[in-house]
């Protein structure tokens, strides 16, 4: 039988599998792509909640959430490809160069 | 671009999964905005940047990172599963909950400020992408 608890239980796995990606990887696009699974895990919980308790607002706010990702989205494969341009590499330590070459100028 | 394509697979099980907890309107948009337009999006660029194994971080102790970021992180989600197992919920009833009506309705009512709200952030993000882009220009 399945009850709440069980979409809890997948909500902290997948936030964990996000925290390690974001961690212990330094390709850009990946690290991207586990913050989006952290906001799905809460996006998750939240749903789950809001069934748990009947009531709407935890899904408006999964629809906020969502919102928020898609703007966060944009600006992220900005960033993407301006690194690219610059860099020729997807490595997210690049960003620390950025900030030691605009101090030498 | 593996990962992208299992990422894919990922966000549409989690619309599954909120279409089961009574969220059709989250269904449908998660299909369309995250698995429709933001993956997608991600894979357009993969593609568009052409890139090649030499473009990719260097990363030799890769598995080792990942080992030990989950030793380190697992006590934490242990401890989480623990507490979630220790409460008792209701089985899962499926009814007639969370119709689209209703999420519009509560949106417009009671949310009404973050919603605008929201769409100036969009607003801002767009303006941020354009001169992220248009200062790359003036660069070359």
């Amino acid at each position: 039988m399945i009850d709440i608890g069980s979409f809890f239980i997948l909500g902290i796995l997948l936030f964990s599998i996000g925290i390690v990606g974001i961690i212990s990887r330094r390709n850009i696009f990946v690290m991207y792509m586990s913050v989006e699974l952290m906001l799905n895990a809460v996006n998750l919980i939240l749903v789950a909640l809001s069934h748990h308790y009947e009531d709407l607002n935890g899904q408006v706010m999964a629809i906020m959430i969502i919102a928020i990702a898609a703007a966060e989205a944009s600006i992220f494969l900005a960033l993407f490809v301006m690194l690219f341009k610059n860099a020729h590499s997807l490595d997210a330590n690049f960003f620390e160069l950025l900030a030691q070459e605009k101090h030498n100028d | 671009m593996n990962s992208a394509l299992s990422f894919i697979v990922t966000l549409l099980s989690i619309a599954g999964l909120f279409a089961l907890l009574g969220g059709s309107f989250l269904f449908l948009v998660q299909v369309i905005i995250y698995a429709g337009a933001v993956v997608t999006l991600i894979l357009f660029i993969i593609m568009f940047l052409n890139i090649k194994e030499e473009n990719l971080p260097h990363e030799p102790y890769k598995t080792r990172w990942i080992l030990f970021m989950s030793l380190l992180i697992s006590p934490f989600t242990a401890i989480l599963i623990s507490t979630v197992n220790s409460m008792h919920f209701s089985p899962l009833h499926l009814e007639n909950f969370g119709s689209i009506k209703d999420v519009g309705m509560e949106l417009f009512t009671q949310w009404v400020l973050p919603f605008e709200m929201i769409s100036i952030l969009l607003l801002i993000a767009l303006i941020g992408v354009v001169i992220l882009a248009k200062k790359e220009k003036g660069h070359d």
